[in-house]
């Protein structure tokens, strides 16, 4: 070969190269345009650095991988030390069918997972978790992570597992799952998560009882009379609604409508306004009149974090703590006297019955006003909270401020606390009884393989054995829990490829809410029958 | 392709001891909920591996999932259909498919993919419309289940097993499983044809409506997809007569895009991209890999219990919503007697004395429960109006502007027909 001919294939090669990550560039971004409009692009870089553990290369195991590796998480571990069997060959997609058989499990499933997306890193890690557990260098390792999850671990081991992880307010959340034929959960261990983004469907306020000065002043200097006809059927349902209020507080000393007669005169007012029968804004106005009464400055879920006591290890934690101090800082954006003690204001303006100059004057009017509460915002946020708002990401603090009537904390528990606590146990089993028999039926299994791991001896009986000792005596069991049993002793260890497919939809699903903090995730444990097709929430 | 189905052709030489480890445990003894007609053992295991059939429609989003889990489960004759081929933007979801795949038929390499992971599993592919096929290639299957993201093709495939239904031949009813995704949302449902509400009883339950009103969209657009709307819907037609749009053809959408954008400017609307144009005139529903997988795999375990009788099937509707914690919701949807479809009633539709025809199309166009896009209207012995041919348009096309009341009596009928409505729907009328 001579020189030339080389430096041709190395120039082609080169070429090729480039061409290769131009396309898988085009690929990707193609890819994403469909899920990133399901959780934007901050999310979608949530995922790309996201670490995962999974323990296990199950059936549910590679299932929840493959719903990670195909939106595109930045790595995955799968820890597992056993040896493929003809079983798992024959419930579990991510293996060579009998090829896999005798080699190790992890090893032949990482191959045919990574393949879905190149841009995802994946090793197989052959080793006990127990083993792990019990040095410090394999401790750091397990805590290292986004995100662990575990799928139908030991009890022992599964405690060892949940106390490493609780112990440290910075380390990974935990999600267990458990399995077994056509029932199954899972919970999702964490102190604590705040969403600023959680996609809530409700409509913010929209202020019409406490309209700021240009929106009142739009609605005062509206001469009904003058307007065409085409600009009357025009004028959006906020403007008529506003003004209406005005009115009517002008003539009830300052009151809002209170009484059901209050209110549905306050209604015929609005259609009284009518010039033409087919004037659709004035039905929309009378239609979201509700607002007018039911609208309060602080919605009641936004004012039951206000009181929330502060979390002592959520201080531990940088993003949380960014996320309490512009809490606190929205707690004083309230209580501002200067200000209309709301919330600030959303420039979300649903779709309604206008014409284009005056919704889009409309959108104007609340995109202005909303920046002006906003720059309040900013401004207090940096009196009070100096050190957090010269480190934030301003897009955070944008994000939390347009998101503000739809945060939300939710405050987990470790895995294990609901079947300790017995008055918990019994009021679930009154209150949602298929939920917690079907739970409780599962625990019962998870403690029955502790102490043998005979399947064979997880009968009926054993069953509602161990679950009388969780209960307690003298609690009334619901007949649920016999159909749960029953169904656990006719598949204590079935790893039924529908279930599994099943589950790793949902856990991957509620795994990417934690990773991207958008949505709201799963607080308690998901309980799973696809005999009867439901799922429902406990504990 | 002609390879690999002599090797796993033959349904039960890729089995191995132990294999079906898993499933075998629920089909060997049956559950405390489990109805006595199940035959637990070799029988059920032989109808399932041996002997049932099924037909899967879409190898797409859930297309993919639902083959791999049906393999799995043990089924071991799957047909699927799928008109598609694998486009580049399928790749985060429709697991199945590679890079090197893209410009191939979804079905063909679907039908492949899992016949090499899943040995002893025959999948036949057939890369064509739904429509295609006649009544004679439906009745061979036991069940078929459906993923589709058209509504259109959903309605044809539930019409068209509802039509097959013989009273006196119980081999004819053919069990539909649907499923639907969209973002972390989804549904499931058994559709027992004649027996349970059928697809187009629930058609008023999907959220999203299709269509804008045609005076917004003209004269008062507000949202950048008004503008995307114009452009496609009155603008294209007007600029392209009679050229067809791809919404495949990049150079078309962007067309569009530009035209929208125009448009939206001149109203000082924020909004319009190329993405969100692409996505308003090929009606893209944001799907996600892990919502398909629940979806499908709530679908196969229905096919599974139906197939084995190991349990109950649903009656009839599982919704889940996973957007806040994980909520579902399983029910029975009923059956509305109007239905075009499986109800035998006419459906009543109240109008003003006063409304022209051009109206009454307007209300149809707008109507969720009914869902169709350019209806053609006539009534016993008369032709209102006619959207094809061009001859027969202009010809009644003066109808437009006459009052209904003028041309049907008070109680008096009206058939709609229109290309994407797979039946006739016959109206009451009633005036007010």
């Amino acid at each position: 070969m001579t020189t030339a001919d080389s430096q041709d294939i190395e120039q082609a090669t080169a070429t090729l190269a480039y061409f290769t990550a131009i396309l898988s560039d085009h690929t990707r971004m193609l890819t994403r345009i469909s899920q990133e409009r399901i959780w934007a692009a901050s999310g979608q870089a949530a995922l790309e650095s996201a670490r995962i553990l999974v323990v296990s290369s199950s059936a549910t195991s590679t299932s929840i991988l493959k719903n990670l590796v195909l939106p595109g998480i930045g790595h995955f571990s799968i820890l597992d030390s056993a040896i493929t069997t003809p079983a798992d060959a024959g419930n579990n997609f991510f293996l060579n069918a009998r090829e896999s058989i005798g080699k190790p499990r992890a090893q032949e499933a990482v191959p045919l997972l990574r393949e879905l997306n190149e841009s995802v890193q994946g090793e197989a890690v052959l080793k006990d978790v127990k083993d792990l557990l019990g040095t410090e260098q394999g401790k750091d390792w397990l805590t290292g992570f986004s995100i662990v999850i575990a799928h139908n671990l030991d009890k022992p081991t599964l405690e060892e597992l949940s106390a490493l992880l609780w112990s440290n307010p910075e380390g990974p959340p935990l999600v267990t799952v458990r399995s077994a034929g056509f029932l199954a959960e899972f919970h999702i261990q964490y102190h604590e998560h705040c969403v600023s983004e959680s996609h809530s469907e409700n409509a913010p306020s929209l202020r019409i009882t406490r309209p700021f000065p240009a929106l009142l002043e739009w609605a005062r200097s509206l001469d009904l009379n003058a307007l065409d006809p085409t600009e009357h059927g025009h004028i959006p349902f906020v403007v008529i609604l506003v003004r209406q209020v005005d009115e009517w507080r002008k003539s009830h000393g300052g009151e809002l409508p209170k009484t059901l007669a209050e209110k549905k005169e306050f209604k015929k007012g609005i259609l009284a306004l009518k010039v033409k029968a087919d004037e659709e804004n004035f039905d929309e106005a009378e239609a979201q009149a509700w607002r007018v009464w039911s609208e309060p400055a602080i919605p009641s879920d936004i004012q039951a974090l206000f009181s929330l006591s502060a979390l002592q290890s959520a201080s531990a934690q940088p993003r949380q703590g960014t996320f309490h101090a512009l809490l606190h800082t929205l707690v004083e954006f309230t209580k501002d006297p200067a200000g209309s003690g709301t919330l600030p204001l959303s420039s979300n303006l649903p779709d309604m019955k206008s014409d284009t100059e005056s919704y889009v004057r409309l959108q104007n009017l609340y995109r202005q006003w909303a920046d002006v509460e906003k720059s309040k915002f900013k401004e207090l946020f940096e009196a009070k909270h100096p050190e957090a708002a010269a480190s934030v990401d301003p897009e955070e603090v944008d994000s939390f401020v347009k998101n503000s009537h739809h945060l939300r904390v939710l405050r987990g528990k470790r895995w294990g606390t609901f079947d300790a606590d017995r008055e918990a146990l019994g009021n679930a089993l009154a209150s949602t009884p298929r939920e917690a028999a079907t739970h409780l039926a599962l625990t019962a299994l998870t403690n029955l393989l502790a102490q043998d791991t005979d399947a064979s001896k997880v009968t009926d009986e054993a069953l509602k054995g161990e679950v009388i000792s969780l209960v307690g005596p003298g609690v009334e069991l619901p007949e649920e829990l016999d159909a749960a049993i029953g169904e656990i002793a006719r598949a204590p260890t079935a790893d039924i490829p529908n279930m599994a497919a099943f589950l790793g939809g949902l856990v991957a699903q509620e795994a990417i809410k934690m990773i991207t903090e958008q949505y709201v995730p799963l607080n308690g444990y998901c309980v799973v029958d696809l005999v009867d097709s439901w799922t429902g929430v406990v504990g | 392709m002609a390879a690999a189905v002599a090797i796993n052709g033959n349904a039960s030489s890729g089995d191995w001891e132990g294999r079906y480890y898993h499933v075998d445990q629920i089909l060997d003894r049956p559950g405390p909920r489990t109805d006595p007609s199940f035959l637990a053992g070799d029988e059920v295991k032989d109808f399932l591996r041996n002997k049932c059939k099924i037909l899967v429609i879409g190898a797409g989003g859930l297309g993919c999932e639902i083959l791999a889990n049906l393999a799995l489960s043990g089924f071991k004759d799957i047909h699927v259909i799928d008109m598609d081929t694998i486009d580049i933007s399928n790749l985060n979801r429709q697991f199945l498919f590679r890079q090197k795949d893209v410009g191939h038929s979804k079905a063909n390499v679907a039908a492949e993919f899992i016949m090499n992971r899943v040995p002893g599993v025959k999948v036949t592919p057939y890369f064509g419309k739904i429509q295609d096929k006649d009544e004679d290639y439906y009745l061979q299957f036991n069940l078929v289940i459906c993923g589709l993201d058209s509504v259109e093709a959903r309605r044809w495939i539930n019409a068209t097993l509802v039509n097959m239904v013989d009273p006196e031949n119980p081999e004819s009813l053919k069990p539909l499983i649907d499923g639907g995704t969209e973002g972390f949302k989804g549904q499931a449902r058994v559709i027992l044809p004649t027996v349970t509400s059928c697809y187009e009883c629930s058609l008023d339950m999907l959220n999203k409506p299709t269509a804008f009103p045609i005076c917004t969209i003209a004269n008062t657009p507000r949202l950048p997809e008004h503008c995307i709307e114009w452009a496609s819907v009155l603008e294209w037609p007007r600029v392209h007569g009679d050229k067809k749009m791809d919404t495949d053809n990049p150079e078309h959408i962007q067309w569009l895009y530009q035209i929208a954008l125009h448009r939206a400017q001149e109203f000082k609307i924020e909004g319009v991209t190329y993405s969100l144009t692409q996505g308003v005139v090929k009606n893209i529903i944001p799907a996600i890999a892990s919502t398909n997988a629940i979806i499908a795999a709530s679908c196969c375990n229905e096919a599974f219990k139906i197939a084995t009788s190991s349990a109950a099937y649903l009656n009839n509707y599982f919704m889940l919503i996973g957007t806040d914690g994980v909520y579902s919701y399983t029910f029975e949807h009923e059956k509305r007697d109007d239905c075009p479809v499986c109800g035998g009633e006419s459906l009543d539709i109240t109008l003003s004395k006063d409304w022209t025809v051009e109206r009454l199309i307007e209300i149809l166009v707008e109507r969720q429960d009914i869902q169709v896009k350019k209806p053609s209207l006539s009534s016993p012995g008369k032709q209102i109006y006619f959207q094809a041919p061009p001859q027969l348009e202009e010809a009644t096309r003066p109808n437009l502007e006459k009052k209904v009341s003028e041309l049907v009596a008070d109680g008096g009928e009206i058939t709609v027909t229109a290309t994407t409505l797979p039946f006739n729907l016959s109206l009451r009328v009633k005036y007010t």
